[in-house]
């Protein structure tokens, strides 16, 4: 699904060439889930923008659903993401003059695929925001603008959704009530996911841990097992 | 990816984001549609108005008949066309004689306009619409008191005898008439035949008027000019009326430099607004990337996004546009030109393609901008587009803006000239901005914390900061200059025509007439500007040669060396004139040998006088040289007599002098013309009231044209200024709230503000004194013929109120959300 080969990404500032990611190299397969984890300035968020085509390697390559994205150009990639990317965000970034509805309808206009509105319907009725279809993002609360973007997120039935830092903005409570329609829709759906998060919790409901220091990759782990994680998690709430 | 841009403006306008844009767009559209109507209307009634002194749309003057194949040609063409022949002659009853001008008409008079015809002198007169049948005639009131005659009468017209008819109050034709000495009369064309008056050799103009539709008119007119020889001459209304000339011409670039104005206007709250625009859709435009839409698709979405805010806005302000014109000249029927014309389709169309070609000049570079957004600005909110070159921006916009100008105008030289002080305000704006930077360095040392806080604000986002000073002040400019040329058109309107003014003259008084005239004005309370001699010479010399070896043939024809002048003497240099080179003499060097003279500037350019040159005159038989000591110009619109040429005091003693008075007499009072005419017969009464009153109701209507224009520019721009402060209310509630959100006391809040919003009001305010000051005497000097003027009482006013206007606004805009919770306020944005 995913693969990257030696993947390097450095910056100039004032003068000098700063290394931000060095040599990453990773393979994540069909409907895997793998978090990224590491402190700020670990290169996290660069690797996600790399690996989602938001942003271009310095060195190496990135393969999404097969297509060499470091070979492509903006507008190809965007082709790319249309097809096969969905997103989570930190601060959400639902669109502020869209009610909950149309922000969910959107990707499926994207796609031009029918049945923009039922799909959306029924897809905040899954995160439980039945009532709040015609609200704008500023009349809903954190908890619940995220859970609009978790059903954006999966409105154009993605096969890799990338999220970054998706419980970051959110108390326990809301940020277990996210992570766990995260994780269910993507069970449900079959979905590829790849998280960034410096929440070890969070990290630890996925199957692997990918944890980046300096902009190298220290340690790429299998977690025990994601129903043991689930378990756990659903034990503790 | 039309459904969806439908969809996308849908949420949007519900979200009101593109509320602001579409209401400066329709405000610009609004403006143009009404201003342009407006003046093209009030601008068409006008030469309707000057037709009516001419008595048509165009005269054709020639000294022979006129091909009957040509009048043929244009009555074909659907032009109403009247012959006329005019010459001069004598009228006589009994033993009395009078010189006179005739007008012999063979149809329809006048073809525009009406003639007022009473039935004894000096009274009121009905409105006629017909020439005067054969065998009677039309008279002045004076050639009644010379001949000795009443209406019903008899007189004497060559062979054969008319009937008089009617005394003519007021007629088409005399503004340009008015001190031909020799009265006029009106008569059937018939009647000259019949009269046999007219000999082999006589001089007889042959006039067409002419009248019809323009569309008819002009190709007619233009192909007569292709046709004519040049003893041939075409006048067209305006032309016809000397002392209506100079003001209309006047009124008309203003009218025309409003709607110039209204473009200027409209780019800049668009520009504004779009600015705005583009950039809260930064957001939408790297989610929408992010989400996998490509470049070319979101340019899509946002130029049919354009397209639509576009149509609805011309379409709403094409709407109120039409709505306004129409209430505006309904309401101020009373004081427009009668009868007030229809709308044309042409100001309309200009109104609301202007609306969208500014759109699209000032519009399009920011929403371009929208899909250049790095999609990567989801992650990294800092991320901006990679800015266009300005470069493209401004010869975008000012390309656009030239054109529109250029359209609305049809004058490069306005156009040229408002370009260039666009590119000087631009270099202004820069400096101003620089200069706020060092107060902002100087108060952050001195003042309170709340003040530095304000400053710290504007100097926090520099580009914003001064692209709000720009509209501002440039708004203030406009206005500015609005109002500044309106009044000095109005004050110069008034000078030509002050209360007062005298309105009747008195040619031909003799010497010993002189003291018994004076006691008649003296009891019927008339107060004069002096009595002045006046000798009839004519110049037969320059510098010791005859004017054939002088003069080249060219200046041979000059018609002041071709017939005899109205010579005089003065002390002092007459009212409306002015020296212009040389000295006026002082009565110290009064009467040496030769005496000095003063020569009007015109005259002596056409026959290449100098001061200096010895100017030889036949008085009488008698012949007397001066010497050119000076020259002057003379203000020929100022219903005055004037003189070409006046000598020093003493200069022309020893001559047969009568002489000529002026006076206003009100209507009422018009009685002490029959006394005058009685007991001096022989003394010529000119009447200027009727025409001037007409000119001066022309000037009245012209200035309520130019007053409410100047009122709806000014209304524009408080939109402009409202528009602008809409944009930037939200960047003031989030800063404010964040102050609050701080912990900072409502006080505190206030404070730091008003001082943002007073400062920003000053830089506008000096920038539209500056820039104001600099516009108005451009215009003055390039479009419209004044010196310079500086204008220091504004210079406190402007940013008084600028101050005043952004500081109010700006708060009232802020000041209730302020109340709202912090909380509640920060989720928002």
């Amino acid at each position: 699904m995913l693969r990257t080969q030696e993947l390097t990404k450095t910056v100039n500032s004032q003068g000098q060439d700063l290394t931000i990611l060095s040599d990453v190299s990773l393979t994540v397969n069909e409907q895997d889930t793998v978090a990224i984890v590491g402190v700020s300035g670990s290169g996290k968020s660069t690797l996600l923008s790399l690996l989602a085509g938001l942003d271009l390697p310095s060195g190496g390559e990135v393969h999404l659903a097969g297509e060499p994205l470091h070979q492509l150009d903006e507008d190809q990639r965007a082709a790319v993401r249309a097809q096969n990317v969905g997103f989570v965000f930190q601060s959400f970034h639902l669109l502020p003059g869209l009610s909950a509805l149309e922000n969910v309808m959107l990707p499926i206009e994207l796609k031009e695929q029918d049945r923009a509105k039922e799909r959306a319907t029924e897809l905040l009725e899954k995160v439980g925001l039945k009532d709040r279809l015609q609200h704008y993002p500023n009349q809903l609360s954190g908890g619940e603008q995220q859970r609009v973007a978790i059903a954006r997120a999966f409105a154009s039935e993605p096969k890799i959704l990338f999220a970054d830092e998706p419980t970051g903005n959110l108390d326990t409570k809301n940020g277990n009530k996210v992570s766990d329609l995260l994780f269910d829709l993507n069970k449900q759906l079959g979905t590829t996911l790849v998280l960034v998060t410096h929440d070890d919790r969070l990290a630890e409901r996925c199957q692997r841990i990918v944890r980046l220091e300096g902009g190298k990759v220290v340690a790429d782990n299998a977690v025990a097992t994601q129903t043991e994680a689930t378990q756990a998690a659903t034990a503790e709430q | 990816m039309l459904n969806m841009a439908l969809r996308t403006f849908r949420r949007d306008w519900k979200a009101g984001e593109v509320k602001v844009l579409l209401f400066a767009l329709t405000i610009a559209v609004m403006a143009m549609v009404a201003i342009g109507s407006i003046t093209d209307r009030v601008h068409r009634a006008m030469g309707e108005q000057s037709s009516e002194f001419l008595g048509a749309d165009y005269t054709f003057e020639s000294p022979r008949p006129i091909d009957e194949a040509w009048i043929e040609r244009g009555r074909n063409d659907g032009l109403e066309i009247t012959r006329s022949q005019s010459f001069a002659t004598v009228l006589s009853s009994g033993d009395n004689f009078q010189l006179v001008s005739v007008r012999a008409l063979d149809g329809k008079f006048p073809l525009k306009g009406t003639i007022e015809i009473a039935e004894k002198p000096f009274t009121q007169g009905v409105v006629q619409q017909a020439q005067p049948k054969a065998g009677t005639i039309w008279l002045e009131p004076r050639i009644l008191g010379v001949l000795g005659v009443e209406v019903g009468d008899t007189i004497d017209f060559g062979s054969i005898q008319l009937t008089v008819d009617g005394v003519i109050v007021a007629a088409p034709g005399q503004a340009s008439e008015v001190f031909n000495v020799a009265p006029k009369v009106l008569i059937h064309i018939d009647d000259v035949e019949k009269a046999n008056i007219v000999q082999e050799g006589s001089r007889l103009e042959h006039i067409l008027f002419i009248a019809g539709e323009p569309a008819a008119r002009e190709p007619y007119i233009q192909w007569l000019k292709s046709q004519k020889n040049p003893t041939q001459e075409i006048t067209g209304g305006k032309e016809g009326t000397p002392a209506l000339k100079a003001a209309l011409e006047r009124a008309e670039t203003f009218l025309r430099l409003a709607s110039l104005i209204s473009v200027v206007l409209a780019g800049v709250a668009i520009a504004v607004a779009a600015g705005r625009y583009s950039q809260r859709h930064f957001d939408y435009s790297a989610i929408y990337r992010c989400l996998g839409m490509q470049i070319r698709q979101v340019h899509k979405l946002y130029l049919w996004q354009l397209l639509m805010i576009g149509l609805i806005g011309s379409g709403l302000g094409l709407a109120l546009g039409l709505g306004l014109q129409s209430l505006i000249i309904n309401q101020f029927s009373d004081y427009l030109p009668k009868p007030m014309v229809g709308i044309s389709l042409a100001p309309v169309i200009t109104g609301s393609l202007s609306g969208l070609v500014v759109l699209l000049g000032f519009a399009l570079p920011s929403f371009l901008q929208i899909a250049k957004v790095p999609p990567l600005r989801v992650l990294r909110k800092e991320l901006l587009p990679r800015a266009m070159s300005s470069w493209v921006i401004y010869l975008l916009s000012i390309g656009v803006m030239a054109l529109l100008m250029w359209w609305q105008s049809n004058s490069l030289l306005l156009v040229g000239i408002l370009l260039a002080v666009a590119v000087v305000t631009y270099l202004l704006i820069r400096l101003i901005a620089w200069f706020i930077f060092k107060i902002g360095v100087w108060l952050g040392k001195r003042g309170s914390l709340p003040v530095r806080f304000g400053v710290g604000q504007l100097k926090q986002y520099p580009a914003f900061t001064i692209s709000q000073i720009s509209a501002f002040g440039l708004a203030f400019i406009i206005m500015l200059s609005t109002v500044l040329l309106r009044s000095e058109l109005l004050s110069e309107w008034q000078s030509q025509l002050p209360e007062g003014a005298p309105n009747h003259f008195l040619v031909n008084v003799q010497e010993q007439e002189v003291e018994p005239l004076e006691s008649i004005l003296q009891e019927s309370d008339v107060s004069t500007k002096g009595i002045y001699p006046m000798v009839r010479g004519r110049v037969i010399g320059l510098n010791d040669m005859t004017l054939e070896e002088a003069l080249d043939e060219n200046q041979q024809r000059v018609g002041a060396v071709r017939r005899e002048l109205n010579l005089t003497w003065m002390a002092d240099v007459p009212e409306a004139n002015k020296v212009t080179q040389g000295e006026w003499w002082s009565e110290s060097d009064v009467a040496d040998d030769r005496a000095e003279l003063s020569v009007g500037e015109e005259l002596a350019q056409r026959l290449g006088l100098e001061i200096g040159d010895v100017l030889k005159f036949s008085i009488g038989g008698l012949e007397v040289e001066g010497e050119i000591t000076n020259l002057r110009s003379i203000q020929w619109d100022s219903f005055q007599p004037n003189f070409f040429i006046i000598f020093e005091p003493g200069g022309l003693d020893g001559f047969p002098a009568s002489y000529i008075t002026s006076f206003h007499l009100p209507v009422e009072d018009k009685g002490v013309l029959n006394q005058i005419l009685r007991e001096m017969p022989t003394v010529t009464i000119i009447e200027l009231d009727a025409i001037m009153e007409q000119v001066q109701s022309i000037l009245d209507q012209v200035t309520m044209a130019v007053e409410f224009i100047m009122l709806f520019v000014l209304l524009a721009g408080i939109a402009v200024l409202y528009a602008v402060l809409q944009v930037s209310r939200e960047e003031r509630l989030l800063s404010a709230t964040l102050l609050k959100a701080l912990g900072a006391r409502k006080k505190f809040i206030r404070a730091s503000i008003l001082a943002e919003l007073i400062l920003l009001g000053a830089f506008s305010g000096v920038l539209g004194v500056i820039g104001g000051e600099l516009l108005v005497n451009i215009l003055y000097s390039k479009a419209f013929d004044i010196d310079l003027v500086l204008h220091p009482w504004y210079w406190l006013w402007v940013p008084m109120i600028s101050v005043g206007f952004i500081g109010i606004v700006g708060w009232l805009g802020l000041r209730h959300l302020l109340n709202q919770p912090a909380h509640q306020v920060l989720r928002e944005y």
